[in-house]
């Protein structure tokens, strides 16, 4: 019952996702100068797909807005978005933009995994990524966006993944490189057939993480808590850019485990693993 | 019988035959020794039990039907076997057929389990109090509510009756058994006027454990329930008639041994409008139109279970919901030709959802049946032709439609876990049939006839999900592309009958083209703790079942009757293995004496052992063979005002015989020796 009920508040979030976008939809139609405008307020209404996370301003005075798809940060694989106006207010578009993120765990620091953003002028954002591999917990986290050579500073706050989940793990591989394995999001589970997508990167450097798009995974999903697996999945196959592309059959709500072999040449480099819950 | 022999030897194994053969011949031996001229009772029909009703007579047997649990009642009906999974709700199988292969109705009504393992056959939601009989059909015949290859039962409901010779008539009666500390108190009342009646009916039924032989405690085998049904009739004018049908049954806490869990409670409430239309001068002779709703809400449970039988907790609810209708002609159209007409419609849908709560981690959850739904539309005609005073031949079929499909966004969800595709289909199935039967003389009659039929896949064929099967230990899966299972049947029997003595053979031979059975998914893991494996609903090229049955029964004086009640199945899947769920030869024997009232009655009840198992494939071992005797003494007290006392003494199991019928799951021990005490007050 419990369930249906969820089911059921989450059919109605669907609904009212649904108006939310058409209220959008509605609203870019009145948007001046690329920003749309609250048709009641009059206002700019900026927050209606990403959420604001922070606000910074370059040396050159161009304003460098940082959203997310949800209002906190989580370890792993996070999409960040962008917004950069030059002082007159104006969007400043097809700027070349950077991301550099460290974390400073006092003893060393060290980046991690990016995507580095592109202007995407359908959305009128800029859209890029960054794995965080770490919680904030463990040092603090800091995103430079470097902007045509001038820098805006993010302090961003990663949170530890929910209890009985896990998206992101580093691993030693068996041929002396470490790897960071984490898992693509969005992701919405349902029982059932679902797509899921796997990122590989290379722990070069503590500066360097390159994409490893040359790898064969085979997955095996596990409901931990009862010993069993499920049929028909599809282990996730490489299509460039360090993506892995796959179907996973969740048989049942609950606590997953997603064992991802990494094989190299043959051989099995690294046994990963990604907890799910839903 | 000589002729059944030799038809039956071309399938059965030596050593088989030779039992057959020792036991025909004795039987036949009683037979030619006790011959004598005299009257035989009323005349047998054993497709039929009848419970209750205005039959002569029937009030004393009524007083002693009415306090059986409709499993015992099923039990002596040759041809049907049960499947045991505790002692509550036994499941009937017809000649080793079983769940969607035969058709189950109560009063016509189409009503399906709500239990993904099979706890609740609908035959655990109707009491004896509320039936007036017990239909057997063996073969697919002209009044089939739904498609099936093997026959069907259906319970006929008690009926109020109008202008009753007592204004008030009923009976109340209280029951107990040793063995299992069973109780039931049990009550019927009629109030009937010429215009119309009302009917209503009650009991209450609760046992403990019960104990096999040598005082074995069978842990888990409580149940507790009550059932009260209530029907109206009333005459519009001489030719229509309303009557208006209500069961509510709910049992609780019903202990299931053989299975992992138990039951926290099943509920059921069946309702149903009829119009009869019946007019005996017209050649439309009647039309029976009902329009019927049944809801079933049933919940396992493990709670009751010692933490270290139960590797998890689990909540295991289903529902059924079905509602339909039907209307039923009969049409005389000379006095050579009977037409019966038949249009029907039915939707069910199925709910059966898990949770799981580990020790550690989060509780995860799934449906079993992911909201299945069944809509069916049947047509049926038949013609009963009477070609001359010895020659009679009836001939028929159905056509049905069938459409299934899953009903709810999560449901479909769940079906992408195996299945690549739609899951909503239509089918067509149906029947063709015809029996003759031919009087020779006034003493011997053959009959004989052949039927095609195809049944379309249960839904929980199309789309179980990891139901789980005690018997192989495995979990199995749905297949939406399976195939109809077809069935070609023949069947060929004789009755003989004297004044003293009525002897029934029959034999069936059922040939099958995809034959639905669970086939290994190798690479499959279990979901169920502890199961070995996955199997799926899928179709075997073909399968053949042979067997028959054979009743005897003889008067030698008027107050004693000897009656032997004999089925025997045989069936072979597509490698020639034996096929799962087939009872071994099994006999039934009683004496019973009538004198002033007083009726005693000494009965055998036996089984050969059943060693043809395939394990390997169907995960059955062997059963071996057992005889029981019970013993039972009835007296009948008439009172002032056409009002009676009914009381029975019986012992059940006498020697305390350690022993399991082959169908039993798990090979649980029945009960051992059990003493009834019973009495009935009718007025």
């Amino acid at each position: 019952m419990e369930l249906i009920r969820y089911f059921k508040i989450k059919k109605m979030k669907n609904i009212f996702l649904l108006s939310l976008m058409s209220a959008f939809l509605f609203t870019s139609c009145n948007k001046e100068n690329g920003i749309p405008v609250d048709p009641i307020t009059g206002e700019p209404t900026p927050t209606t797909e990403y959420k604001l996370l922070k606000k910074d301003t370059t040396d050159n005075d161009l304003i460098v807005e940082l959203y997310s798809k949800t209002e906190t940060i989580e370890m792993g694989y996070i999409p960040l978005y962008l917004k950069i106006r030059d002082i007159s207010g104006s969007a400043v578009e097809n700027a070349l933009v950077l991301f550099m993120p460290m974390m400073d765990m006092g003893m060393m620091q060290h980046s991690s995994p990016v995507e580095q953003p592109v202007f995407n002028s359908d959305s009128d954002y800029y859209e890029g990524m960054v794995v965080f591999t770490m919680a904030s917990s463990m040092g603090s986290w800091n995103l430079t966006v470097n902007v045509n050579g001038e820098d805006a500073s993010f302090t961003i706050n990663v949170l530890e993944n929910p209890t009985g989940t896990k998206y992101v793990g580093s691993y030693n591989g068996t041929d002396g490189e470490k790897y960071i394995v984490s898992i693509v999001r969005p992701f919405e589970w349902s029982v059932g057939m679902n797509d899921v997508s796997i990122m590989v990167h290379k722990n070069q450097s503590m500066m360097s993480f390159p994409a490893v798009s040359d790898l064969i995974i085979a997955m095996d999903p596990q409901m931990t808590s009862m010993g069993h697996g499920s049929p028909n999945n599809v282990s996730p196959v490489s299509v460039g850019n360090g993506y892995y592309d796959g179907q996973v059959n969740y048989t049942m709500t609950g606590d997953w485990r997603l064992n991802l072999d990494l094989i190299k040449a043959g051989d099995t480099i690294v046994n990963s693993y990604i907890d799910i819950l839903f | 019988m000589d002729s059944k022999k030799e038809y039956m030897a071309g399938f059965i194994k030596i050593d088989e035959m030779k039992k057959i053969i020792v036991l025909g011949s004795s039987l036949l031996l009683c037979g030619s020794i006790f011959s004598q001229e005299d009257t035989l009772r009323s005349p047998q029909n054993y497709k039929e039990i009848i419970i209750q009703g205005q039959e002569k007579g029937s009030k004393e047997k009524a007083s002693a039907q009415l306090q059986q649990s409709p499993d015992k009642l099923l039990s002596t009906i040759p041809g049907i076997t049960l499947i045991k999974r505790g002692n509550y709700a036994l499941e009937p199988t017809i000649r080793g057929l079983s769940a969607a292969q035969i058709n189950t109705t109560i009063d016509g009504m189409q009503m399906f389990g709500a239990c993904t393992d099979r706890m609740d056959p609908i035959s655990a939601y109707i009491e004896p109090t509320n039936l007036e009989k017990i239909e057997l059909s063996t073969s697919p015949n002209g009044n089939q509510q739904g498609s099936a290859i093997g026959g069907g039962i259906n319970f006929a409901l008690m009926k109020a009756q109008l202008n009753a010779s007592k204004k008030f008539s009923g009976s109340a009666g209280a029951g107990y058994q040793s063995n299992a500390n069973n109780i039931q108190f049990l009550g019927t009342f009629q109030y009937s006027t010429k215009r119309w009646a009302v009917l209503v009916n009650g009991i209450y039924r609760k046992a403990d454990n019960y104990y096999a032989a040598d005082r074995k405690e069978i842990l888990f085998s409580q149940f507790e329930k009550w059932n009260a049904g209530a029907n109206l009739i009333v005459a519009l004018n001489d030719n229509n008639r309303i009557s208006l049908d209500y069961i509510h049954d709910e049992g609780y806490a019903i202990g299931y041994p053989a299975l992992t869990m138990d039951v926290a409670f099943a509920k059921a409430y069946i309702s149903a409008l009829t119009h009869t239309y019946k007019n005996k001068t017209r050649k439309l002779r009647s039309v029976e139109t009902k329009v019927y709703f049944n809801f079933i809400n049933h919940a396992m449970d493990d709670t009751k279970r010692p933490a270290e039988m139960v590797p998890m907790h689990m909540d295991m609810p289903g529902t059924s919901r079905t509602f339909g209708m039907f209307s039923k002609a009969k049409y005389v159209l000379n006095a050579k030709h009977v037409l019966n007409f038949q249009l029907n419609a039915f939707q069910n849908d199925l709910h059966a959802e898990m949770t799981m709560y580990p020790d550690f981690g989060s509780e995860m959850f799934m449906l079993t049946i992911p909201d299945g739904m069944r809509r069916t539309f049947g047509l049926n005609a038949s013609d009963k032709w009477i070609v001359n005073r010895k020659l009679k031949i009836s001939y028929g079929g159905r056509v049905e439609f069938n459409q299934s499909d899953i009903t709810t966004e999560i449901g479909r969800q769940t079906l992408t876990s195996f299945y690549n595709g739609d899951g909503a289909q239509s089918r067509m199935s149906g029947n063709v049939f015809i029996q003759t039967e031919y009087a020779i003389s006034n003493k011997i009659g053959v009959f004989g006839g052949v039927s095609y039929a195809q049944r379309p896949p249960s839904i929980q064929e199309l789309y179980g999900f990891y139901l789980f099967n005690r018997v192989d230990n495995h979990d199995y899966l749905g297949s939406p592309d399976i195939k109809n299972e077809e069935s070609i049947s023949g069947n060929i029997g004789v009755n003989l009958k004297s004044e003293k003595f009525a002897i029934s053979l029959e034999a069936f031979a059922n040939s099958f083209n995809n034959y639905i059975i669970g086939v290994l998914l190798s690479d499959y893991s279990n979901m169920t703790i502890g199961a070995e494996g996955v199997k799926q609903f899928d179709n075997i090229s073909n399968a053949f079942q042979t067997g028959g049955e054979m009743t005897v029964k003889w008067s030698p004086i008027k107050a004693l009757t000897v009656q032997s009640v004999n089925s025997y199945t045989y069936g072979i899947d597509d490698l020639g293995g034996y096929l799962p769920y087939i009872p071994p030869f099994k006999s039934i024997n009683s004496v019973r004496y009538y004198h002033k009232g007083w009726n005693v009655k000494l009965e055998h009840v036996g089984a050969f052992a059943q060693n043809n198992v395939s394990t390997a494939r169907y995960g059955e071992g062997t059963t071996p063979a057992f005889n029981l005797l019970n013993f039972a003494v009835q007296k009948q007290i008439d009172l002032k005002n056409d009002r009676a006392l009914y009381a029975e003494f019986g012992v059940e199991n006498i020697f305390d015989a350690p022993y399991y019928e082959h169908l039993d799951v798990m090979k649980i021990q029945r009960q051992g020796v059990n003493f009834v005490l019973r009495t009935t007050f009718v007025f």
